[in-house]
């Protein structure tokens, strides 16, 4: 029985470390992730395939499209210079509408039940892969 | 197997399931695919404690497949199944170390497993690693939701034992 009491304790600490960890970690991506100065490129994944990237910054005036599915179903994408949001979907969750808009690259959308990911990535942190070329 | 328990794992399971559904209804608490509460775990948990992995198995099982029949489709069939499988495991082996004690700390990692599995399956459907980003969300989901559910299963286990075993 002590033995187990102490494994538990033992356990207990590792969780503990863990969301430590964790909080720990979205804290540092959040503070690199507010800094006002990055401009950002949305890339556009649909079963692993890169679809599109679309630089935030270069963008004139809001765009509005829809991506289909390859198993049916749809998208709306709303893209502004500020972000990127799923208008709109027929997916059954609807989480990637409620997300909203996304500004920054803690977290990217996701509509599960369509295989679409959506990501907002730094221009300058990777800057070998910048994208030169806007591909529709 | 005699008629009682197997009568006692039909209601548990039944159970489960009614209570997966009814989870199912409420909105999402956060816009994060993934993040549940997972109150149907609070079955699992009872009858790993009260009977043994085998027929917590069964339950869980008979559950996963009755929920993607009735009101699930085929691709949150395998969330579930992985995502189960994994906290399955996790919790099993736990519960077996601590001979059934502590129900809050297995169910909490269940709760890790479970998050951890559903993950490698986004991320072998979707095949983007930004999906990754969502690791520290989910872990620390897991750990709260996994805490809440321990607590349920030992404050049921403590009045469920008395009718199901008397």
């Amino acid at each position: 029985m002590n033995n187990v009491n102490k494994i538990a304790c033992l356990l207990s600490g590792c969780i503990l470390l863990l969301l430590t960890a964790c909080l720990l970690i979205l804290f540092l991506r959040r503070h690199t992730a507010q800094d006002p100065d990055t401009t950002y490129t949305a890339y556009l994944y649909q079963d692993g395939q890169l679809l599109q990237t679309i630089p935030l910054s270069q963008l004139a005036e809001p765009r509005r499209f829809t991506v289909e599915a390859p198993a049916g179903g749809y998208n709306t994408i709303e893209v502004s210079c500020q972000g990127i949001s799923i208008a709109e979907a027929d997916c059954p969750d609807q989480i990637c509408v409620l997300q909203g808009t996304i500004t920054d690259s803690m977290l990217p959308i996701t509509c599960l039940p369509h295989r679409l990911v959506i990501e907002l990535k730094p221009d300058d942190a990777a800057s070998g892969d910048a994208p030169d070329a806007i591909a529709y | 197997m005699n008629t009682r328990k197997l009568t006692n794992l039909a209601l548990l399971a039944v159970l489960a399931l009614a209570i997966y559904y009814v989870e199912s209804l409420l909105p999402p608490v956060v816009p994060i695919p993934g993040i549940k509460l997972g109150l149907a775990n609070i079955i699992t948990l009872l009858v790993l404690r009260l009977y043994n992995a085998r027929n917590a198995a069964l339950v869980l099982l008979v559950r996963i497949l009755l929920s993607a029949l009735l009101f699930g489709q085929a691709m949150s069939l395998l969330y579930s199944l992985c995502g189960g499988l994994l906290c399955f495991i996790a919790m099993a082996s736990v519960c077996r170390l601590f001979h059934g004690h502590f129900p809050e700390l297995t169910s909490i990692l269940g709760g890790i497993f479970h998050n951890i599995g559903q993950l490698l399956v986004a991320l072998a459907l979707t095949a983007v690693p930004g999906v990754l980003a969502y690791l520290p969300f989910l872990l620390i989901s897991g750990i709260i939701t996994g805490l809440f559910t321990g607590l349920c299963a030992r404050f049921a286990g403590h009045y469920l034992k008395r009718l199901l075993m008397p």
